[in-house]
Formats: C-alpha cells, structure tokens, sequence
C-alpha cells in the first residue's frame, strides 16, 4: 500500500513510478485515440474533455473548500460568450482571448465568492443559483450577445491573424487534440495546486473554518481565490465550448446545466480530482449518448418501445435515458457514498491484495 | 525534470502528426437500394418536451408511404433523436447520424438555436435541412442550397394578422406586446409595416422579458392607452399571465397572438378557459377539420400511434414533411440529393394539409401564408380566413 514516511512525499506531484507510468499510458492511450475511434464520437469526446475540465474546477470549490455553487453554468457562459466577444469584437486572437475570458469569470468568481463569506449551506445555494440565473438573463437582453437568438462562434485560429500568421482547427480531430492538451494543463495544475499551501487552507476551510482561522488561514482571502479558481476552469471551459458547439444562447446556458456540473462533481466523488474526471466522463455520456440508438436494436428496441408507450408517455424510448440516469446516479450515491472515486479505490485494494 | 521534458517532447511530436492529419469526417450516403434515411431531432424530454410532438407527428407521412410501398421500391427510414433542446446535444446526435447511419434528410426540428448549430454542418456534409420548424430570417436570407423552409416568417404573420384585424374587425386602436427577442421583433416588425401603409400607429408596443412573472403595469399600460386588440408575440407562460391579469383589472382587449399559442386545448387549459375568444394565426389547419387529406392522416395517427393527442404541434410535424416525400415522389427511381434539390427547387403550387408552398432556385422560403383562427368555447377551432398571403413579404423582392 502506499505508505507514506515523510512530509514531502505527501506533496509530490507524482505519487510514485506506477502512477507516473500508467498516467503517460493513458495519456499516450488518449492522444492515438481517433485513430481508432469513428469521428462522430471525438465530438462526444470534446464535450466530456470540456466538462471534465469544468468538474475538476468545481470540484476545487466544492469537494476541497466545501462550497456549494449552483452558479457555474454562469461562469460557463461567461467563458463562451467572453471568448467569442473578445474575438469578434477586440480582434483579440484565440490563444489571449480564452485565458483572457477566464480571468473576467474569474473576477465574477470573486465578486460571488464575497457574500460566500457570510452564506453557507442552502443559503450560498441560493445565492449561486440566482447569480447563474442573472447572467443567463442578463446576456440574453444584450443584443451585443446576439440577444436571445444566440452566437455564432468564429473559426477557431491558433495563430494571431492580424500578423498573417493563422491556422486554423476545423475538424473534431484537432479541435480534440487542442481541448486536450489545455485539459492535461488544467488538471495538472490542479493536483500541483491541492499539493500546496493554497490547496492545505482550502482543504482546512472544508473541514472546519473556525480552526482554519485560528490557524491563520486568512478565510476572506482563501474562501473568494476559491470561487475565482474554480470560476476560471469554468471560464476555460467555456471558451473551449463555445467552439466545439459552434452555436449557442443563453438557453444553453440554464440552470439544468448547473445542476448537472454539481452531479458530476458528486457522482465522481467529492474531493477528488480523479473523482471529478469520472464523473465528469460517466454523467456527459449518459447524457449525450445512453440509449440513444437503443430504439434500432433489434428485439430490444421493439420491445422497449411497446413498454414505453404502454406504461409511460407516448414520448418513447427518452424515458428510459432518464430514468436509467437517474437510476445509475442514485445507486452510486446510495452505494459508494464516496462517489465513483469509492468505486476506484476499492478496485485499486482488491487488485493489490489479489489473490487474497 | 528529465522524464518531463521527454513525455512533453513525445506528446508534442503526436501532436503536430494529428493535428496535421487529413480530416476523414465524412457522411455516409444517406440511401441506398432498400431505404431513405430521414431523420429529426427535438425535444422529447426536457424543458421544452410539449414541442416534441412535431418530430413525432412527422412519422405519420413517412409511415403512409412505406404501407404504400414505400417510394419507387425504397421505404423511408425514420429517426428520432432527443436532444432536450440544448444545441449541443443537438449537433452531437446529427452528427451520430449523419457520420454512422448516413442521412438523407432533415426533417422540422424544434429549436433555432438547435438548428443554427448543425445547419453549416449538415451543408457541409450534403444533408437537406427541410422545414426546421421556427421561423428565422438567418435561415431564408440568404438562400443556401440545402436548407429548404416552410415556416411562416414572423413579419409575414404579423402583418396578415394586422391587415385582418384592421380591415375586417375594424380594430382602430391596436396594442403589441412582444418578446424582446428576434421572435417577438420579427412579428412587431410585421405589424407595423402593416399598419403604415394605412397611415396607422400602435396605441401602445411593450416589450417583455420571457421570465417575468409580474406583468401588471404592462397591462395597465395597454388599459391605459385604450387598445381595443391586444397583440401578443410572447411565450405561452408570459400570455396566460397577460390574460390573468388583465381578467383580474376589469380590462378586455380583443386578444390576438401568433401561431406559436394556436394549440388551443394546451392554451385553454393552463388559462383556466380565458383562452377562449383568441384570435391567432395559424400554420396548420384546424385539427378537426374535415379536408380530405387531412383525415387520411387522422385516421392514420388513430391507428399507428392511438395514444397520441391529434393537436396542432402533431399536424405541424406532418405538414413540414409533405413536401419532401412529394419531391423524393418525382424524382423517380434514380435518386440523389442533387436530383431532390432540382425537385424541390422546382416545386409549384404543392398542396399538402399547409399553405400552398413554392420553391425556386433563389428563394427556399416556401410559403408566407397563415390562417387566422379564433378559439372557440372548450377549446374548439373556429377558422376565420383560409390562407392568406403576405402581400408586403419583404423576403419575396430580393
């Protein structure tokens, strides 16, 4: 097992030469990807890459600071809208405007996380919810958004086209190679941020931030860089989002959407970065692709489809996506209270002790 | 520090070998000998889910000409797909479609965003989009090749509904309350274009944000100004509210609305019955009027799908799908998409249960005609004008 004997191992950024093996595995696994995947799934891919991406920041706010946000599809919106705005309007090439946008949902990110300061629980809820719910309206009434009838996203250039210098991403397969590497960024800066002191106060706030104060973790300082954190993934999320949709509106952006990061963040396991990417991945599958084709399969599809129409709506097949994602993550919840990161130590125990 | 620097090294050489690699997203021929793929996405859980009866009233049609034989030797194949109305999901099921099970043709889909978001794709890829079912100028201006609309424009509606409330009701002073969006803009637009050429102006036009709930000094803004019809270019919540409100200050306007309310059984239920009286336009005919063809198609949904509730969003399902089965009809036994689009691009005077619907090379906006229809006591259709074509339709001069 992994027995720790002194303090620095404790904050390695790599655990231990397995870990560091298997990590490049996948990482290599992940980049040779669409050669053996069909094209229509690398755009499933960007999705569940973008929203890991937004889980693993949530999830800084919510599983390590513990604080609650029903507000980040805001953050997400202000990502998109941010990126596509600054590009359109400013000229400003891609590779400024996404960080760029991501700084401005991290300042909202700040300036949410001050009432955090006195809210907790239902009420911090709360007061996330209405701040995700104000921005979707708030850009729906601004026609430089494109109002409610929504936003083109430019063509995606890496280069900075007003030097002459431009390439272009059209295809799902570069787009994944691009959304890719700034994940891999993003999700290594976030195990290397909960490795340091930063990471510790906001890991003490969770636990009791009463002690953390006394401790001297300056609770004003740490609680809002938690938000503007976790604000700027979402931030980055969403200008890679804009991009792999194409088009949205403020719809898009509602508070389903908010309520989906949550589960994800709770699904994969709170507190856990490892958690956030599964479930991340496990909930935007379900979402895009379960059942989906299921009313085309042979047999099943016919007999579900009778099911269906004798004992449900006359929507059809739909019903049985919901109610199996609503099924599988009530089992987790109730099974591995832990999230799927539960599932994933307990498998990781068993291997190691095998055959015993 | 060392092992970093080589993972990074490999990682950037795998990099610029795929990010340089040759696209190979193709779609797939969307027929063959046997079968004509067509398919739909809209909304069939989700927020939105009551619009999700269009996608499933559009399998009726599809459904007639495969008992018949299906269309010189080939059946239609039909798709569903739910994509809750959220653009992304959209894009993601058109192009599982399009690339997996190849795809011939669009049919409606709810949702302007939904098909903003896959409409460039499915023309990259050769796919026809045919009669998405909202009305947006992006859409019809300009044209482009593969995209073919049978929705009224908004403009159009509101102006035919002006020129009636005007000219046949005698209505002097007219109110608007629209949405503040393109929808609602679109139809104020119409209206007043309308009201113009009669050297006439709104007593009163009110914008409305489609969450607010308290719309009181609105209304009382409408009592005020002595508006004898009211026009609403809102959202089926934002109109009940209206009505409530206006019931609860003594204030009775002839209320007039767009086609988007004229399912008059949904409208007159979440009303409470203060539905009844309305006058809308309407992109379908009444549900149970007695034209031939419709009630082949009535009889048809009775015996397929017997569960199904035979309202207006169903009908519009199917009337957005008439055209395309009459054009793959005439196209004979050697199909192709460039063969569909000569059919379609050539299509005259087609008379389904919709508007008579018209297409040429340099206009896919296939009609600008609507009914008007009133909402009688429990609900019933009262037809007030038959079709009715925009004689202003800005669209038709370019």
């Amino acid at each position: 097992m992994d027995m720790k004997r002194e303090y620095y191992e404790d904050i390695e950024l790599i655990g231990s030469g397995v870990v560091l093996f298997w990590s490049a595995a996948f990482l290599i696994f992940l980049f040779t990807l669409p050669i053996y995947m069909p094209n229509y799934y690398i755009y499933l891919l960007n999705i569940i890459i973008v929203n890991v991406i937004l889980a693993v920041g949530l999830n800084i706010l919510v599983g390590y600071t513990g604080q609650i946000s029903l507000g980040h599809a805001g953050f997400f919106a202000i990502g998109a809208y941010g990126t596509v705005f600054l590009m359109t309007h400013f000229q400003i090439p891609f590779v400024f405007a996404l960080p760029l946008a991501a700084f401005i949902a991290a300042f909202f990110g700040f300036i949410l996380g001050l009432p955090a300061l006195r809210l907790e629980g239902p009420y911090l809820a709360i007061a996330t919810l209405g701040f995700g719910l104000a921005i979707m309206h708030v850009i729906g009434t601004w026609d430089i958004f494109g109002g409610r009838m929504g936003l083109h996203a430019p063509p995606l250039d890496l280069g900075i086209p007003k030097m002459g210098f431009s390439w272009v991403l059209e295809s799902d397969v570069s787009m994944y190679y691009l959304i890719l590497i700034i994940a891999v960024i993003m999700i290594v800066s976030a195990i290397n941020l909960m490795k340091t002191r930063v990471g510790r106060a906001f890991v003490a706030i969770r636990d009791s931030d009463i002690a953390a104060e006394v401790m001297g973790v300056n609770l004003t300082i740490y609680k809002t860089l938690a938000f503007a954190i976790s604000a700027f993934y979402a931030g980055i999320a969403g200008g890679l989002f804009a991009f792999v949709c194409g088009f949205f509106d403020p719809f898009t952006f509602n508070m389903i959407l908010s309520i989906v990061f949550l589960v994800m963040v709770v699904v994969g396991g709170l507190g856990s970065i490892l958690g956030a990417i599964m479930g991340a991945t496990l909930i935007t599958y379900l979402q895009y692709d379960l059942l989906k084709n299921v009313s085309e399969t042979p047999y099943l599809g016919d007999f579900l489809i009778s099911v269906s129409r004798k004992w449900f709506t006359v929507i059809g097949l739909e019903n049985f996506g919901s109610i199996a994602l609503g099924l599988i993550m009530i089992g987790i919840i109730i099974f591995e209270p832990l999230g799927m990161y539960g599932v994933w130590i307990r498998i990781k125990k068993y291997w190691m002790t095998w055959p015993f | 520090m060392k092992i970093k620097r080589t993972l990074f090294a490999v990682a950037l050489a795998i990099v610029c070998i795929f990010v340089l690699a040759v696209d190979a997203s193709a779609g797939r021929p969307g027929f063959d000998k046997k079968e004509i793929r067509i398919a739909q996405w809209g909304p069939q859980t989700g927020p939105a889910a009551p619009w999700g009866s269009v996608a499933r009233g559009s399998a009726i049609p599809f459904n007639l000409v495969n008992e018949e034989g299906g269309i010189h030797g080939r059946k239609i194949k039909y798709f569903i797909r739910d994509d809750q109305y959220n653009p992304a999901q959209t894009k993601a099921v058109v192009k599982e479609l399009v690339e997996r099970k190849g795809i011939f043709a669009f049919v409606g889909g709810v949702g302007g965003a939904c098909g903003m978001a896959v409409k460039d794709y499915l023309a990259k890829n050769k796919v026809i989009l045919f009669s998405p079912s909202t009305a947006i100028t992006e859409y019809v201006v300009p044209t482009q090749k593969y995209l073919f609309a049978t929705y009224p424009l908004y403009q159009d509606e509101g102006s035919i509904i002006t020129k009636y409330l005007v000219e046949k009701m005698g209505f002097k002073k007219i109110g608007f309350f629209y949405q503040n969006d393109a929808y609602g803009k679109n139809g104020l637009e119409g209206c007043k274009q309308r009201l113009a050429t009669y050297g006439m102006k709104l007593v009163a036009e009110i914008p409305v944000e489609p969450g607010e709930k308290d719309l009181a000094s609105q209304m009382l803004k409408f009592k005020k100004s002595g508006a004898e019809a009211v026009i609403l270019w809102v959202n089926p919540t934002t109109a009940v509210i209206s009505l409530k409100t206006c019931a609860t200050i003594g204030y009775k306007p002839q209320w007039v609305s767009s086609n988007t309310l004229s399912d008059y059984p949904l409208m007159y239920k979440i009303s409470g019955g203060l539905f009844e009286g309305v006058i809308t336009g309407a992109f379908a005919p009444p549900p149970d009027s007695d034209d031939p063809l419709l009630t082949k198609y009535r009889e048809a949904a009775k015996r397929m799908v017997p569960e199904e509730r035979w309202g207006t969003f169903f009908m519009a399902g199917i009337l957005f799908a008439e055209p395309l089965v009459e054009a793959l009809k005439r196209v004979g036994p050697n199909l192709s998409t460039e063969a569909c689009l000569k059919e379609l691009n050539s299509l005259k005077d087609f008379k389904g249960i919709g508007p008579v619907v018209n297409f040429n090379e340099n206009c896919h906006q296939g009609t600008d005609s609507v009914q008007i229809q009133k909402c009688g006591p429990g609900a019933s259709y009262i037809l007030l004008q038959d079709w009715t074509p925009n004689d202003l339709a800005t669209w038709k001069k370019k």
